[in-house]
Parts: C-alpha cells; sequence; structure tokens
C-alpha cells in the first residue's frame, strides 16, 4: 500500500498545486444552497478522498472542477487555469481533466475501443491508428482488452467502469475525478474497479474521489476530506481522520457509517 | 434431447393455435368463412364485372401525367439507375447471403415485371423496359453482395451519399436543363409528381426538423422561442389550410428561384410542415438521452457541436426512427391533399380520368388502383427504413443497459 504521509510529502520539494479552490459557494436555481463558502488545495500527485452524507455537496463540489456545476463566487484554479464563465477556458481545463462518473456514462452506440479513441482523435486531432494503438494499451492495463470491439451494453458492469476509467485515461489527463465510481456497482464487481484506481494511485496520478469506501480511503488516500451541508467540516490524513477524528460531526458520520 | 422440448410439428401446432379450444375453432371457423366471403366477393368483381380498360388506357396518364412522350425515356433512364442503386445498397446490407426474405422480395419483383406490363397490355417494347429494370434491380443486388469484400472499406462507407447525388441528378433529368429539353412542372402528374413531392418534402424535412429540435432545446431564448412557436404553430393548423395559404404567400416568403411555380410551393409547404412533426419525433428522441452522456462527452473536452454530432443526435435519431418513419408515411400520403390545390398528382390525375366520358361508372377500379399503389410505396418505405432501424440497433441486440 501507498504510505506517503503528508508529512514526508512536505519534506519533498513543493509540489506544483493541482487545484486551488477558495470560498466557492454554489446555489441551485430553485435556491438551494449546495456549497457555503468551501475551500480545498489538492497538490500534484496527491489522492485526496471527499466523504460525506448524501446531500453534502461533495459530488456538486466535485463537478464543479469541470466545470459541470457552475458556481456563483470564490475561485477555482485548476492546474494554473481559472476557471470561470469563458467557455475556452472550460473546454481547456475539461482536456487535462478526466472525470468517471457513478453510472460509467460509456457511449452505448460506439464499440469500447471507439469510445476510448472519440475524444482523443475529435479533441487533440491526433490520428486515429495512433490513438488506437494506445487505448489498446490502456485497455490492457485495465484488464479488458479482450473486449475491445465488443458494445459497452455486453458488458458487465465492472468491466464498464473500468473502460471509463481507461476512455478519461486515453486523453492523457493531469487530474482524475472519480464521482462515486463503484456505488453503482454488483458487490463482487467493486474490488476490480478499486484494484485498477490503486494502480492509478501508485503511478502518480493526482486524484479526487468521491466515496463511501472505507478501505480504498484508509488504504490509498493521502488526505480524507469530510463534507457536511455544503462545507467542508474536516481535513485529515486518513488514519487520523479514521482513528482520532476531531470535529464532531466527523464522528457522527463515522459511527453511522461503520 | 428431452422428448417435451422438441417443437411439434406445423400442422399439430397449427391446431394447438386454431382450434385449442371449442370457442377457439368457432372464432377460427367464422373469420375463416368472413374471409373467404369476402375474398370471394372481391375476385367475382375484379375478374367478370369490373372493366380494367381504364386502367389500361391510362396507365401512362396515372404514372406520369403529361409528362411529354418524346422525353419519356429520361424517367425510363431514371427509374433504372434508381434501381441498379437499391439493387447495390441492398447488396451492401446482405452480403452474399441470400436470406429467406430476400428471395421472397426477388421471386415477387420478378412475377410483378412479368404480369403487370401483361395486365396493362403494354406494347412488347415497353414490356422489355420493364424486365430490363427488374433484371438491373435483382442483378445490382447480386453482384454488389458478390463482391462488396473486393472493394475498399472507404467505398462501401460513402456508398450512402451516393443517393443525395442521385436525387440531384434525378430532378436534373426530369426537369431539364443542362442541354436536356426543359419539362415544365405543369407537366408532370401522376406517380411521379406525388413521389417528386413526397421525396422532395422527405429529404428536406429531416435535417430541418432536427434543426427545430435541437432549437427547441437551445439556451439561447431566442432560438428556442422561435423553434418553439413554429412548431406549435405549424402543428396547430390543418395542412390543407398550410397548402392554400403556402401558394398565395411563399412567392415572396422565399427568394425567388426556391418557389417559382405551384409544384415546388407545394413541396415547400409539404417540407414545413413534415419539419415540425419531426421535430416533435427528435425532441422525444433527445429527451429518452440520459443526461449523463452529455456529461461525460463534455468532461471528455468535445465541444457543443462535436457532443451533438457524435454523442447526442447518433443515439437520440434511433429513439426517433419509428416514429419518423410513421410521419414520412403520413407524409406520402398527406400528397393526395396537392389534388385539392389543382395539382394532378395521383389522386388529381385519377379524379380528371374519372371525369373523362368514356370512362364513366368506373370508379372502384380506379381507387382501388390507386390504394395498391400507395401502399407499395409505403411498405417500401417501411421496409427500407425497418432495415436500417436494425442496422444502426446492432449495438443493444445483447443490451443490458
Amino acid at each position: 500500500m501507498t504510505q506517503v504521509s503528508p508529512l514526508q510529502a512536505k519534506d519533498r520539494e513543493p509540489r506544483a498545486v493541482m487545484i486551488e479552490a477558495r470560498n466557492v459557494e454554489k446555489w441551485y436555481p430553485n435556491g438551494y444552497h449546495a456549497l457555503r463558502g468551501v475551500d480545498l488545495t489538492v497538490h500534484q500527485g496527491e489522492v485526496v478522498v471527499i466523504m460525506g452524507p448524501s446531500g453534502s455537496g461533495k459530488s456538486t463540489f466535485l463537478r464543479t472542477f469541470n466545470g459541470l456545476e457552475e458556481f456563483q463566487s470564490g475561485s477555482i484554479v485548476i492546474d494554473g487555469m481559472a476557471l470561470g464563465n469563458d467557455l475556452r477556458q472550460i473546454g481547456a481545463v475539461r482536456r487535462e481533466v478526466g472525470m468517471v462518473f457513478q453510472q460509467f456514462n460509456l457511449f452505448p452506440h460506439l464499440t469500447v475501443l471507439d469510445n476510448l479513441t472519440l475524444a482523443p482523435t475529435l479533441v487533440r486531432g491526433r490520428s486515429k491508428a495512433q490513438v488506437q494503438h494506445q487505448a489498446l494499451e490502456l485497455l490492457e492495463r485495465v484488464g479488458i482488452h479482450e473486449q475491445a470491439h465488443k458494445y459497452p451494453g455486453q458488458l458487465s458492469g465492472g468491466q464498464q467502469q473500468r473502460v471509463a476509467i481507461a476512455r478519461s485515461l486515453c486523453m492523457e489527463p493531469r487530474l482524475m475525478l472519480f464521482d462515486e465510481p463503484t456505488s453503482a456497482l454488483d458487490p463482487e464487481m467493486v474490488q476490480e474497479v478499486l484494484l485498477v484506481m490503486l494502480e492509478l494511485a501508485r503511478g502518480g496520478m493526482t486524484m479526487v474521489v468521491v466515496t463511501h469506501e472505507l478501505r480504498f480511503a484508509r488504504q490509498v488516500a493521502d488526505r480524507v476530506v469530510l463534507m457536511a451541508e455544503g462545507e467542508v467540516v474536516e481535513i485529515a490524513p486518513p488514519e487520523q481522520f479514521f482513528n482520532t477524528p476531531q470535529h464532531p460531526r466527523s464522528k457522527q458520520f463515522l459511527s453511522q457509517i461503520s | 434431447m428431452d422428448p417435451r422440448l422438441k417443437s411439434p410439428s406445423r400442422l399439430a401446432r397449427l391446431r394447438r393455435d386454431l382450434f385449442g379450444t371449442p370457442l377457439d375453432g368457432a372464432i377460427t371457423i367464422a373469420l375463416l368463412a368472413a374471409l373467404g366471403a369476402g375474398a370471394q366477393a372481391l375476385l367475382n368483381w375484379a375478374l367478370s364485372r369490373a372493366d380494367w380498360a381504364v386502367i389500361q388506357a391510362n396507365s401512362t396518364l396515372l404514372a406520369v401525367g403529361r409528362y411529354p412522350m418524346a422525353q419519356q425515356w429520361r424517367l425510363w433512364l431514371l427509374t433504372g439507375l434508381l434501381c441498379s442503386a437499391t439493387g447495390a445498397s441492398w447488396g451492401l446490407l446482405r452480403r452474399r447471403s441470400w436470406p429467406r426474405n430476400d428471395r421472397i422480395a426477388a421471386g415477387l419483383l420478378l412475377a410483378m415485371a412479368l404480369v403487370v406490363p401483361a395486365a396493362l397490355e403494354l406494347g412488347l417494347d415497353v414490356r422489355a423496359r420493364w424486365w430490363a429494370i427488374a433484371g438491373l434491380l435483382l442483378l445490382a443486388r447480386w453482384a454488389a453482395g458478390r463482391w462488396s469484400h473486393r472493394l475498399p472499406l472507404i467505398c462501401q462507407k460513402l456508398w450512402p451519399l451516393a443517393w443525395p447525388g442521385l436525387y440531384v441528378l434525378g430532378l436534373g433529368l426530369i426537369g431539364g436543363g443542362l442541354g436536356l429539353q426543359p419539362v415544365r412542372t405543369s407537366q408532370w402528374g401522376g406517380l411521379l409528381l406525388t413521389l417528386i413531392e413526397a421525396s422532395f418534402a422527405i429529404v428536406l424535412c429531416f435535417p430541418l426538423g432536427i434543426a427545430l429540435a435541437l432549437g427547441r432545446r437551445s439556451e439561447l431564448p431566442l432560438l428556442r422561442w422561435g423553434s418553439t412557436i413554429y412548431i406549435e404553430f405549424i402543428r396547430g393548423a390543418p395542412l390543407i389550410t398550410l397548402l392554400f395559404l403556402g401558394q398565395n404567400i411563399l412567392g415572396f416568403l422565399l427568394p425567388g428561384g426556391l418557389a417559382p411555380d405551384r409544384v415546388w410551393r407545394a413541396a415547400w409547404v409539404l417540407t414545413f410542415f413534415a419539419a415540425a412533426y419531426v421535430a416533435e419525433a427528435v425532441r422525444a428522441g433527445l429527451t429518452a438521452l440520459p443526461r449523463g452522456q452529455v456529461e461525460a462527452a463534455r468532461s471528455l473536452g468535445l465541444n457543443s457541436l462535436q457532443t451533438v454530432l457524435h454523442v447526442v443526435l447518433p443515439q437520440a435519431l434511433r429513439v426517433a426512427l419509428p416514429a419518423t418513419v410513421g410521419q414520412f408515411i403520413t407524409l406520402l400520403q398527406d400528397t393526395t391533399l396537392l389534388s385539392l390545390i389543382g395539382l394532378l398528382d395521383l389522386l388529381g390525375t385519377a379524379r380528371a380520368i374519372m371525369a373523362n366520358p368514356d370512362f364513366l361508372g368506373r370508379n372502384a377500379e380506379v381507387y382501388l388502383v390507386l390504394a395498391v399503389l400507395f401502399w407499395c410505396c409505403c411498405a417500401a418505405l417501411g421496409l427500407g427504413c425497418r432495415a436500417l432501424e436494425h442496422r444502426l440497433n446492432r449495438h443493444s441486440s445483447t443490451a443490458s443497459r
């Protein structure tokens, strides 16, 4: 297991800041105050797990990082690019940020291979042959290269989610966002997806993961963030978060899920 | 093998399906008797009391209206081209296999090519053209299936693009120009005019309908309101009203060259009318698309246009296809309204024929032929679209989600 404690990380040279979210506020059109001044800094190579009860705003917060959700005040800077109303800037951010969804969201009308090659050829303008080569390598890495010419509907949930991860990786992102990647899976398929994510973390990918998987958070996360009612309640290394939570809200959450 | 799993013989199955219980048996017998009586009455009428001279004498009029005799070779040429292209597409779809449906279709085609010209008592030279065209269709089907694997893949992929080209060429052949003697639209008639009007409207209403559906869901308020108002206005008015309205106002609404005369004005009205309904069918397809599809495309960096072209439309149109085809078939039948604004489409020509004192009282024969012709056109449209649907839905054959 990766045992990079934040202390060790700080001993090394200071790493580049990947996500810098300051005082982010979001209201839904119906007036619901989803994010109430949230701060978060994520460094390059860091794995941050966001936990919290449903309705705490954790998915919403994650989705602001690639412009899928707008926010009304505060600032978010991704890899040096400020997210605002500039559509071109949002496009530039999305090219560098991969996202994996709870419902996989593979394109059902395209084969697995075409799911992977669509964006790199269209967005990066790379040659199809070259991208296909890379895509097959990625599929091999996530263990499903035999299925490259099948359609998503012919795969199991776990396989689909691994394809979705490979699809994001094919864009060679600098940051990966995971929005409850195992919540829609049958229990026996959760592990195969978590293993792929673990490998990815070991490879040094910067990851922000919204999940309820305690084991994954314990073993892989550098820091755990607890959100409740649209606010960040506690940020701590996993041992500290799970063993000696500071905030009463954290204690309550942990007692509810364990 | 377990004997219980063995499928019963065909006769046994038929007996079980039709005469399972005494009530089933009674219903079967009653229906068979009614059907038999109906068929006998129809046959009796068709063979003894009906006088088919009205069709034999007017077959050319029904087919092409008053299209000049000397120029009809252009229509034969076009028919030959269309049939070859149909055969080629058919062959590319089925490759070398000849499933049972295809053998039945081929047999029916050959039978029609032999029987119809003979029944119409056409001259030998015209009969030969029928045979040639049917032969061409089947030959193209066979050749395309036989040698498609030798063609480079790019040719097979680009083949559908031959159809729009053929369509423009066809309009040129019919209307003349570029060295051909022009044939005025007032001379177009019968099945020819019906097919021109319907195909023009079908070809154009489809992209227009897609644009309207996307417009109605656009985030730009002006575009959204404009599309919504257009769709609701068109759907709120009867086609016949719009046809009359179009004859009066399209002349100065559209740029001069586009709607120069009654035939083209009617074609545009049909297009604009059908587009509103196609838009609603496409909108249903768009609504059925999970929101996550767009989010996934956007988070991969695709821009709005790429998202619509590569992710949204391919899926939405598959959902919308059956309803859209239904709309196309309705459109084909709606062309009969053109006779009310004085155009000599199939129905208009038929009414003109029935008004001829030589053929008084022969309405039933004419209407029956009309119904069969329309049925054939709609069946062809439906069959083609079902083949397309089948091909597009390959990915969901074993889909679980």
